[in-house]
C-alpha cells in the first residue's frame, strides 16, 4: 500500500516526500513519489525506463460537478478551452509555437469531476521548458472579454459535432430526467441554452478561475523518462508562488428518488432504437464495498460474454449491443444499462429482460467461478492500460481525481479481491429498486 | 474500475525500455508465398499479432459491395468450426482479449495483443478463427443485420461527419475499385449469402495473400509454430487488382446531402498522384501538416476557422487517407497504392456554411500560390520531427508501422522520415505543393438543410457576410472577412447535385438527385 510521510516542518520548501516501492500485492506496478508544496500543490512523479518520452498531466479537481449555479452548465469545459489562450508573457501564438516545436501530443479534457491537461512529449531535455510554460499558464492565464466571445461559439461547434449522435442525446435526457438537485443533471458540454450564453460570461469566468484553478485544487502527475529531483526543483521554482484558493463549493445533495421515472426522445431521422435504464448508485469508494460490488455485478451479468448479452445479441438477435456503464464519480452517480435495439417493437422486451436479470441477481449469488473470471479480466485490462507512458499517467490521473491520492488504485483492487457473492447480492437489493430507476428511450421517425 | 472485454493486456511493465528492436523479416519471395514480419522484443510481457491480408474492400465483386467487410467480420466475430462465438467470448474474457478487424481498400488486418501468460491459450483459439472459421448461419445473419443497419440508418442518420467522408469517397472514385462504400449498400448487403462469404474466404484467404506479423516477448520458437499453422492454408494468391487512374474532376463539383440538421458538415478533396513511396512525400507531408494537421493547433485551417473566428470545433487537411488511431495519431494499417488529398470541416452553423466553404477554398488557393514561409517551414518541420517520435509506442503500433513500411518499400518509414526531414528545404516543400496540390478541381460533399438555397448562393456568388458574438473582432479578421465574403467561386449549377440524405447507400454509387 502507499505510505504518505507526515508533513515536514513549516518553511520547508517541499513539505512531504515519499518514495513508495510497489509491493508485490499492489496492482500498480511502478514505484512513485508523492510530494506537496506548501501552497498545497501535490505532485505525483513516476520515473519510468521507457526511453525519452514524458507525460505531463495537470489535474484540476473541478468538473461539471461544480457547475451548481443556474445558467452555468458546461462552464468547466468552457474554461478548459480558455486555458489555451496564453499569458502576457507567453501569448497564445507563442504558446502554440512552443507546442508545435515540441511536437507534443497535447490537449485537455473535462469530465463530471475533473479537468485534465496533458502534454506528452519526446526528449527529457524539454522538461524544463514544459514545466515553465505549463506553470506560467496556470499561474498567469490571461484573456480578455473579446477572447471569451470568440471562443464561446467553438463550444457550440463542439455541440454541433455531436448533435447527430443519438447516444449522446439520450444520455442528456437520462441525466436531466434522473437528477433533480445535483449537477450531474447535465452533461459536461452543458445545456445548449447555457452554451449560447457563454459569450456573456467573462466576469463569471474570472470567479471560476479564482475558485478552482488553484494549487490546493490541483495535482501534477508526471510519468516517464526524467530525474525526480530535477523535476521537483523545476516545480518548486515555477509553481511555488501560486496562491491557494481556500474555496469550498458545496455541491447539492440529490434527494432520494421516490418513484420510477420515464422519458422518450423522438429522433427526426432514421436510427436504431435505443434504451437506457439508470439507477441512482453510490459514489466511488476504495473502502466501502457497494460500488466495487456493483462493478463486479456489471461484469458478471452484462459483459459481452455474459449469458444475458449472449442471448439478446447473439441468439435472439434483438439488440446490436447491451452493456452496463457504472461510472466512478466523487458524488453518487448513475448505474446505467443501455442497449441499441434492432426493432422499436422490442424495446419493452429488452427492458423487461434487463430488469428480470437484476431481480435474479438479488435472489441468487453469483458463482465463485464468475468472480474469478472477472478479477482476471480486470487485472489484465488494467495492465494493458498501463502499457505506455501516457497510459500510466492517464489511468492514474482518473483515480487521483477521485480521492486526490494515487494509492486509491491499489486500495480499490484490494477491495475487489475482498468482495464476496453476498456483497454483490446485497448491493443489487440496495440499489436496483423500481422507485430508484429512470428509463429513457429513443426511436426514429418522429414523435411517439 | 469496469471490467473490459474489448482490449488485451500488458501486465504492467516498463520493459519497452532498452529492449532490442530486432527486426527479422522471414518472408520469402514469390507472390504465392506466406510472408512474415517479426519484431522480437525479448523480455516484453506482451505479444502483438497483426495478421494482414492483402485483400480489402476494393476486391468486393461487382454487385456485392460490402462482402469483404462481412466475410472478414465473420472471421473476427463469428466463431470457429469447433467453437461458437459465445464460447470464444467466454474464453477470451478472463484474458481481457479480443480480435480487432481493421479494414481498408487494399488490406485488412486482424490484430490482437495478449499477455504472455495467455499466449498459448489465446493463439489456440485465434488460429481456429482464421484458419478454420465456423461460418454459421446465425452468425452470418447477425453480422449482416448489423451491417445493413449501419448503411441504412446509422451512417445517414447518426453520424454526419462520417457521412460526409463516405460521400466524398464515392465522389472521388466513381467507376474505380475504390469507389464503393466499405460497408456496402442496402441493396448489395441485402443480397449477400453465407455462400458468398465462404467463397470469398476460399478465394482470398490463401497463403500468398497473408503476412503474419508478430511483435513482443514471444518464445523464440513461436513464429515457426505460427508459420507452420498458416502454411496449411491453400496455396495461391490473388493477382494485384489493376487500379485505373482515379477520375480527374473538373471544376468545383458539389454533392449536397440534404437533411434537417443544425450543423453543416463539409468534406472536400481530390486524388493525388503521390503516396508514401514517392520521395516527394516528405516535402508534401510538411505542407499538409502546415495546412491542416489532424487535431493540432499547428493546422492553419484550424487557426483561421476555429481559433480566429470560432466557427466550429476544428478544421483539418490530409495528404493521404487518414484514420485516427490512439490519441489522435494516424493508425497504421491503411496503406494504399493511390491516395487523395482531403479537407475536413467539422459541423458549423448553417448560416455560415457559404462563408466557410469560400474561406477554405481561398486558403487552399493561397497555399498553392504562395506556399509556406521560411518561418512556417522551419516550425512545421521541427514539429513533425518531434511528433512522429510518438507515433509508434505500443507493440501493435510498432508492428503496424513496420508492415506499412514494407507496403511502401521502406525498411522503416519513421526512421526514413527522421533521416529525410532535416534535409528538406522550403523550396522542396513549395515545389511539392505546386506539383501535387491545386485549388480548382475539387469534389465537395456537404451535409446540410435547405440545400437548394446553398446551391443558389454558391452559383450566384452572392456575398456571404457572417456575424460574430464578439462585436470587437480584430481588424485583421474583419478586413480578411470582407475579402472572403465576396471571394468568387466558379460553381456551375450542373455541378451541384442535391440528394435527400435518406437516398444514400441504398444501391451503389451516388444517387442522381436533382
Amino acid at each position: 500500500m502507499i505510505r504518505f510521510t507526515a508533513k515536514l516542518p513549516a518553511g520547508c520548501l517541499i513539505l512531504a516526500l515519499a518514495v513508495t516501492l510497489a509491493p508485490a500485492s499492489d496492482i500498480f506496478p511502478y514505484p512513485f513519489h508523492i510530494d506537496q508544496l506548501d501552497n498545497g500543490l501535490k505532485i505525483v512523479s513516476i520515473p519510468l525506463e521507457n526511453p525519452d518520452i514524458i507525460a505531463y498531466y495537470t489535474i484540476v479537481r473541478s468538473g461539471s460537478r461544480n457547475e451548481i449555479e443556474p445558467g452555468k452548465s458546461g462552464f468547466a469545459h468552457f474554461f478548459e478551452h480558455m486555458m489555451f489562450k496564453g499569458t502576457k508573457q507567453v501569448p497564445r501564438p507563442a504558446y502554440d509555437d512552443y507546442l508545435t516545436r515540441l511536437g507534443a501530443g497535447t490537449n485537455g479534457y473535462t469530465t463530471d469531476d475533473y479537468t485534465c491537461y496533458f502534454v506528452v512529449f519526446a526528449g527529457r531535455d524539454n522538461l524544463e521548458e514544459v514545466v515553465r510554460t505549463e506553470a506560467d499558464r496556470f499561474l498567469n492565464l490571461y484573456y480578455d472579454e473579446e477572447m471569451i466571445k470568440t471562443e464561446a461559439p467553438v463550444i457550440e461547434g463542439e455541440y454541433l459535432a455531436s448533435v447527430s449522435n443519438p447516444g449522446r442525446r439520450l444520455n442528456e435526457l437520462l441525466r436531466d430526467t434522473a437528477f433533480e438537485a445535483h449537477s450531474y443533471k447535465h452533461t459536461t458540454l452543458g445545456y445548449l441554452r447555457d452554451i449560447q450564453d457563454m459569450p456573456n460570461q467573462y466576469a463569471y469566468s474570472q470567479l471560476y478561475k479564482k475558485r478552482f484553478y488553484a494549487p490546493d485544487n490541483t495535482l501534477l502527475l508526471v510519468a516517464g523518462d526524467f530525474d525526480h529531483a530535477r523535476l521537483m526543483e523545476l516545480v518548486q521554482a515555477n509553481y511555488g508562488a501560486w496562491e491557494k484558493s481556500n474555496d469550498e463549493l458545496v455541491t447539492p445533495v440529490e434527494p432520494p428518488q421516490k418513484a420510477p421515472k420515464r422519458a422518450h426522445l423522438p429522433w427526426p431521422g432514421p436510427t436504431l432504437a435505443r434504451l437506457a435504464v439508470g439507477f441512482h448508485g453510490p459514489a466511488f469508494s476504495d473502502a466501502v464495498s457497494d460500488k466495487a460490488a456493483l462493478d463486479l455485478l456489471a461484469a458478471v451479468a452484462f459483459d459481452s460474454s455474459s449469458p444475458l448479452v449472449q442471448r439478446l445479441v447473439r441468439v435472439e438477435q434483438k439488440c446490436l449491443s447491451l452493456n452496463a456503464r457504472f461510472g466512478d464519480n466523487r458524488d453518487p452517480g448513475l448505474l446505467v444499462f443501455s442497449s441499441v435495439v434492432k426493432n422499436d417493437a422490442d424495446l419493452a422486451y429488452v427492458e423487461t429482460e434487463i430488469l428480470r436479470e437484476l431481480e435474479q441477481l438479488k435472489k441468487e449469488p453469483v458463482s465463485a467461478e464468475d468472480l474469478a473470471r472477472i478479477k482476471s479480466n480486470m487485472k489484465y485490462s488494467l495492465a494493458d492500460a498501463l502499457g505506455t507512458t501516457d497510459g500510466v499517467a492517464g489511468t492514474l490521473a482518473f483515480y487521483i481525481n477521485l480521492t486526490g491520492d494515487p494509492g486509491t488504485l491499489n486500495r480499490l483492487f484490494a477491495l475487489y479481491d475482498r468482495i464476496t457473492p453476498e456483497d454483490i447480492q446485497a448491493a443489487a437489493a440496495k440499489f436496483f429498486r423500481p422507485e430508484n430507476s429512470t428509463t429513457v428511450t429513443l426511436t426514429g421517425g418522429g414523435a411517439r | 474500475m469496469k471490467a473490459r472485454s474489448t482490449k488485451t493486456a500488458w501486465l504492467g511493465s516498463a520493459i519497452l525500455a532498452g529492449t532490442a528492436f530486432l527486426a527479422a523479416c522471414a518472408g520469402s519471395s514469390g507472390p504465392d508465398r506466406l510472408t512474415t514480419e517479426l519484431l522480437p522484443v525479448p523480455g516484453n510481457p506482451l505479444v502483438a499479432f497483426r495478421i494482414l491480408t492483402k485483400i480489402g474492400t476494393a476486391e468486393d465483386p461487382t454487385g456485392k459491395d460490402g462482402l469483404c467487410r462481412l466475410a472478414w467480420n465473420l472471421l473476427a466475430e463469428g466463431g470457429s468450426r469447433l467453437r461458437t462465438a459465445e464460447d470464444i467470448s467466454r474464453a477470451f474474457f478472463p484474458m481481457a482479449a479480443s480480435v480487432s478487424l481493421s479494414l481498408d481498400k487494399e488490406t485488412a488486418v486482424f490484430s490482437a495483443t495478449i499477455h504472455r501468460d495467455n499466449l498459448a491459450a489465446f493463439y489456440a483459439i485465434f488460429k481456429e478463427m482464421l484458419l478454420d472459421p465456423g461460418f454459421r448461419e446465425e452468425d452470418f445473419n447477425r453480422l449482416k443485420a448489423a451491417q445493413l443497419a449501419f448503411v441504412e440508418k446509422t451512417l445517414t442518420g447518426n453520424m454526419d461527419e462520417q457521412f460526409g467522408k463516405e460521400i466524398l469517397s464515392l465522389m472521388l472514385y466513381e467507376g474505380h475499385p475504390f469507389g464503393r462504400t466499405d460497408a456496402g449498400t442496402v441493396e448489395t448487403v441485402g443480397g449477400l449469402t453465407l455462400d458468398d462469404a465462404k467463397a470469398f474466404y476460399r478465394e482470398h484467404f490463401v497463403r500468398g495473400n497473408i503476412t503474419i506479423g508478430l511483435a513482443g516477448g514471444y518464445p523464440e520458437e513461436f513464429p515457426e509454430e505460427v508459420r507452420r499453422d498458416f502454411e496449411k492454408l491453400p496455396e495461391g494468391f490473388t493477382p494485384r487488382l489493376a487500379l485505373p487512374p482515379a477520375p480527374t474532376p473538373k471544376g468545383l463539383q458539389f454533392v449536397l446531402a440534404e437533411k434537417d440538421t443544425p450543423g453543416t458538415a463539409v468534406s472536400m478533396g481530390f486524388p493525388v498522384s503521390i503516396t508514401k513511396s514517392d520521395k516527394d512525400f516528405f516535402a508534401l507531408w510538411v505542407a499538409g501538416a502546415h495546412f491542416g494537421e489532424h487535431r493540432q493547433h499547428v493546422s492553419l485551417l484550424f487557426q483561421k476557422i476555429r481559433e480566429e473566428r470560432g466557427q466550429n470545433y476544428g478544421d483539418y487537411a490530409y495528404i493521404e487517407h487518414f484514420v485516427e488511431g490512439r490519441d489522435k495519431f494516424p493508425a497504421p494499417g491503411h496503406a494504399r497504392r493511390q491516395q487523395y488529398f482531403s479537407i475536413w470541416i467539422r459541423p458549423l452553423p448553417n448560416s455560415n456554411r457559404h462563408f466557410v466553404i469560400r474561406q477554405t477554398l481561398r486558403e487552399l488557393k493561397r497555399l498553392v500560390d504562395e506556399g509556406l514561409s521560411e518561418e512556417r517551414f522551419e516550425l512545421v518541420r521541427t514539429y513533425l520531427l518531434n511528433y512522429t517520435k510518438l507515433y509508434a509506442q505500443t507493440l501493435d503500433e510498432r508492428l503496424g508501422w513496420r508492415m506499412d513500411s514494407r507496403f511502401y518499400g521502406y525498411e522503416d518509414f519513421l526512421a526514413e522520415a527522421a533521416r529525410i526531414l532535416p534535409r528538406l528545404t522550403r523550396n522542396d516543400v513549395n515545389a511539392a505543393v505546386k506539383k501535387y496540390l491545386q485549388a480548382s478541381d475539387i469534389r465537395i460533399a456537404v451535409i446540410t438543410p435547405d440545400a437548394g438555397q446553398l446551391r443558389d448562393d454558391l452559383v450566384s456568388n452572392k456575398p456571404s457576410p457572417i456575424r460574430y458574438a464578439n462585436p470587437n473582432m480584430p481588424s485583421g479578421v474583419i478586413n480578411e472577412d470582407t475579402v472572403i465574403q465576396i471571394y468568387s467561386l466558379d460553381v456551375r449549377p450542373e455541378n451541384v447535385r442535391i440528394v435527400p440524405a435518406g437516398e444514400f447507400f441504398r444501391r451503389p454509387g451516388i444517387p442522381a438527385g436533382r
